[in-house]
């Protein structure tokens, strides 16, 4: 078993029990926590896939950012209510079953396609071939993409104005 | 000035008149003034069509514009036709137009100054639309201006449309000229589709040199035909006529006597031609011709109405002229158009001037009128030996050749109901003129002589008339007639012994009106019924187009409806049922997103 | 390695995240069953972009994720929003539109 190998099996098993943690427990601020570790062992996923730039942007942003968004959220919604917020499951046998067959689906689909077995050497630098193209090729959906931040920015504003 | 001008003159003064009348309201309001204005301008087309009519020359004069444009020459023209024909009848419509306007102004002095206006106005149009037809150039045209007369038929005899009977007379009119004027139309659109051209003159080359193909024709012709028995008040379609007195009588003169019902025999006159390709219709029209003459005039045997005795008699004597016409004799049946044309004006007029007096339509409540209204008791007299063919008023010479021309052409039997109808004719005429002037005192009030206005037009008539018969008398009076030397003594003999028989009846009472009508029980019981023909048209009216509308109405009521309300009563079912479905829970939606990425993929993955 | 095993752990964890967002009650629950989801597509663009060689794969992860946390800002606002008004973030009680 190569290192790579090893790599991904240990990534995935963490990946995958830290992704049910957060869909079945109990306590909202664990599932946040859990969602953190899912985001960092996919940061590691990026990391075995060489693109380290977006490993990168994935701890920073996702896992900093989404993190202590939520966080934050959780207890700005808990001091609003005054007590703590549970959460609980609804529907687990229809929800499990109708994930259980998207899943068969979609792996049954996945292992008779013709998929690639390895993979063509890594360019010399790849961070500056995403800089170059994000500023060329994706020129537009880039400024686009300030755009949108700036329709988000506003909505966030709207919705933290005072009540009159 | 040539012609043509003459002739456009003549249709466009009324046409100028109509349009002034219909735009401009104060003056139409103004009554006198407008009656003055359409009267002056028929006078100036009268007097444009006699001076065309004596100074016309010898071949016919065309006058043609385009119409519709269409490759390879125009589809259809617009023109006027000026020939001997068109010139007589012109003349013909436009004295009796002018007689009775002028004699309007007396007839409806009483009436509003606003309807009189608008009758003045339908009477400019009525004059533009019957001038138009006579000078129409072609088929299409004609049509349009048949189709304008039938209208303003419709408007005067509705003219005192706040009574329930006119309204209803002007509507019947309407359609049942209509049904024959559908025949009509497809006739035109046949015939053009065979010959390629709705000009008559082009017509009539390819009539003359055998290039008009007669596959077919015959249909042709009789549809044609159908349109003219619409107009004619032949049978079947007479009916409409005598329903038509309820319109004021100076309208029943002109419109049902002279001048529109006369149409129907002018339009056979006109395409001659082309109807002597087919003897199998000309025959058929001469039989029709002289059956509705006879029906007619037993008709009128029995009717208490002045105007509807009249206008029975204008049916029977338009069955005179198309038999004339069925049996080749054209000359003869336009001849007698025009006799007619002004002896039938002058009864309708006289007998206006009588109504006018003494306010009722019934004979039987007149009587001994023959003192107090001494002048129109002549000329009324006039008229009716004009009408029985009493020698030598006009009427005499013209029956005399349809009488002739039918003999000739060989239709015996036709002869004969023509005989027995010269018979009746006078018959029925003198009962009338027996009751209504010398008959037993009946009428209450004063009635007196017309007021100048409306008795110069009758003496006009009369005059006319005489002189008429007087000079065709002196110039030796057969020169239209050329069937046997004993037709004209038979004539004069069946309408002497008529109007012997009505004074024996009506005057001495030597025979009562009663004993006859026990003696001819089946004819009298039928005359009075009409022949049952209104009734069997109400019956078809009633079973066929009622039934046929009841039965669209179930069907629309029961299975349209029906199927409508089942459709919405299952959508709301439907739409209660599937509304559940909504439950307004985001993740519900979700399930139904995930189950339709499973179709995707399994789609996707089966194709 | 090939890609198969990338796609298949992708695939878990979109079906784990979709559990997640059918089953939650609470709408923050929800979000965070969406962020797995989101988080595994970007999986599989990483990995198809490494074994075809083509950058446009990473680049467009760039953009989710930068979506992403806009959507989580403004997602978690719209919550703590229906909080102050309806005092309930169970997505059970959030049925206006039921038909």
């Amino acid at each position: 078993m190569s290192l790579e190998a090893a790599g991904f099996w240990g990534l995935a098993l963490v990946l995958l029990a830290s992704s049910l943690a957060v869909v079945l427990s109990k306590n909202l601020f664990h599932s946040v926590l859990y969602l953190a570790v899912a985001l960092v062992a996919t940061a590691g996923v990026f990391l075995l896939l060489q693109a380290e730039f977006l490993a990168a942007v994935q701890v920073l942003l996702y896992a900093g950012g989404v993190v202590t968004i939520v966080v934050f959220a959780i207890v700005v919604t808990e001091r609003l209510v005054g007590e703590r917020l549970a959460q609980t499951n609804r529907g687990v046998f229809t929800g499990g079953l109708v994930s259980l067959v998207v899943l068969v689906i979609l792996v049954l689909s996945l292992w008779r396609a013709d998929l690639p077995r390895t993979a063509p050497p890594p360019p010399a630098d790849l961070t500056q071939a995403i800089g170059r193209d994000l500023l060329t090729r994706f020129v537009l959906p880039f400024e686009l993409l300030a755009v949108l931040f700036l329709a988000g920015l506003l909505g966030a504003l709207f919705f933290a104005r005072k009540e009159e | 000035m040539n012609a043509g001008t003459l002739a456009l003159a003549a249709l466009g003064l009324p046409f100028c008149s109509f349009v002034l009348l219909a735009v401009a309201l104060p003056l139409r309001r103004a009554g006198r003034a407008a009656g003055a204005l359409s009267i002056a301008a028929i006078g100036g087309s009268l007097l444009a069509s006699l001076v065309l009519w004596r100074t016309l020359p010898g071949e016919s004069v065309e006058l043609t514009w385009t119409w519709l444009p269409a490759e390879g020459g125009p589809m259809a023209t617009v023109g006027i036709l000026v020939d001997h024909l068109t010139a007589s009848m012109l003349v013909l419509v436009a004295l009796v137009s002018f007689l009775v306007q002028l004699y309007s102004l007396g007839y409806l002095e009483h009436e509003t100054p606003p309807a009189l206006g608008r009758y003045y106005a339908y009477h400019s149009l009525f004059a533009f639309s019957m001038l138009g037809l006579v000078l129409a150039s072609n088929f299409l045209q004609m049509f349009i201006f048949w189709e304008l007369v039938g209208l303003c038929s419709y408007l005067l005899i509705g003219f005192w449309y706040t009574k329930p009977e006119a309204a209803r007379a002007a509507v019947k009119a309407f359609w049942v000229t209509k049904a024959g004027d559908l025949g009509f139309i497809i006739g035109i659109v046949l015939l053009w589709g065979q010959a390629g051209t709705f000009q008559f003159s082009r017509l009539f080359q390819m009539a003359g040199d055998r290039t008009l193909p007669t596959a077919g024709l015959a249909l042709i012709m009789f549809l044609i035909y159908l349109g003219a028995v619409g107009k004619s008040a032949q049978f079947p379609l007479h009916v409409w006529l005598p329903d038509a007195m309820e319109g004021p009588t100076p309208v029943s003169a002109l419109i049902h006597a002279a001048t529109m019902v006369a149409a129907g025999v002018y339009l056979v006159s006109r395409v001659y031609p082309l109807f002597l390709l087919t003897p199998d219709v000309l025959a058929l029209i001469g039989w029709v011709g002289a059956f509705t003459a006879l029906l007619a005039a037993t008709l009128g045997l029995v009717q208490a109405d002045i105007k509807r005795v009249l206008a029975y008699s204008t049916v029977s004597q338009l069955g005179f002229m198309m038999a004339a016409l069925g049996a080749g004799a054209s000359d003869a049946g336009f001849f007698h158009l025009l006799t007619h044309g002004l002896f039938k004006a002058l009864l309708f007029l006289g007998a206006g001037a009588v109504i006018h007096a003494v306010g009722t339509n019934d004979i039987w409540q007149m009587g001994r009128l023959a003192r107090a209204m001494p002048q129109t008791m002549i000329v009324f007299l006039v008229g009716t030996l004009a009408l029985a063919g009493i020698w030598p008023f006009a009427g005499f010479f013209s029956k005399d050749a349809v009488l002739a021309g039918v003999w000739e052409g060989g239709l015996a039997i036709p002869f004969l109901m023509l005989a027995l109808s010269v018979f009746l004719t006078a018959f029925y005429m003198f009962r009338v003129v027996f009751v209504v002037f010398f008959g037993p005192r009946h009428a209450e009030g004063h009635a007196h002589d017309a007021p100048p206005v409306m008795a110069a037009p009758l003496w006009i008539l009369a005059v006319l008339t005489v002189g008429w018969g007087i000079g065709l008398a002196t110039r030796g009076g057969g020169e239209k007639a050329h069937g046997p030397e004993w037709v004209p003594w038979l004539a004069t003999a069946l309408a002497v012994a008529g109007i012997g028989f009505a004074w024996l009846t009506y005057q001495k009472r030597v025979v009562t009106p009663e004993t006859l009508a026990r003696a001819f029980a089946p004819v009298y019981t039928a005359a009075v019924g009409k022949f049952w023909l209104d009734d069997l048209y109400g019956g078809l009216y009633r079973s066929t187009l009622l039934g046929f509308s009841r039965l669209v109405g179930w069907v629309d009521r029961y299975l349209v409806d029906g199927l409508v309300n089942l459709a919405s009563a299952w959508t709301l079912r439907w739409g209660d049922g599937l509304r559940r479905i909504q439950t307004g829970r985001a993740q519900d939606y979700l399930y139904g997103i995930a189950f339709g990425l499973l179709l995707v993929i399994v789609w996707g993955y089966w194709r | 390695m090939g890609l198969q095993p990338y796609l298949i752990l992708a695939a878990c964890l979109f079906t784990i995240g979709l559990f997640g967002v059918l089953t939650r009650r609470n709408a923050i629950g929800i979000l965070l069953g969406i962020e797995l989801m989101l988080n595994a597509v970007n999986v599989n663009l990483v990995a198809f972009a490494r074994f075809t060689g083509e950058t446009a794969g990473l680049i467009f992860t760039l953009f989710t994720i930068s979506i992403t946390v806009a959507e989580v800002a403004l997602g978690l606002a719209i919550v703590i929003l229906i909080f102050r008004v309806r005092r309930t973030v169970e997505a059970d009680q959030l049925h206006l539109l039921k038909g």
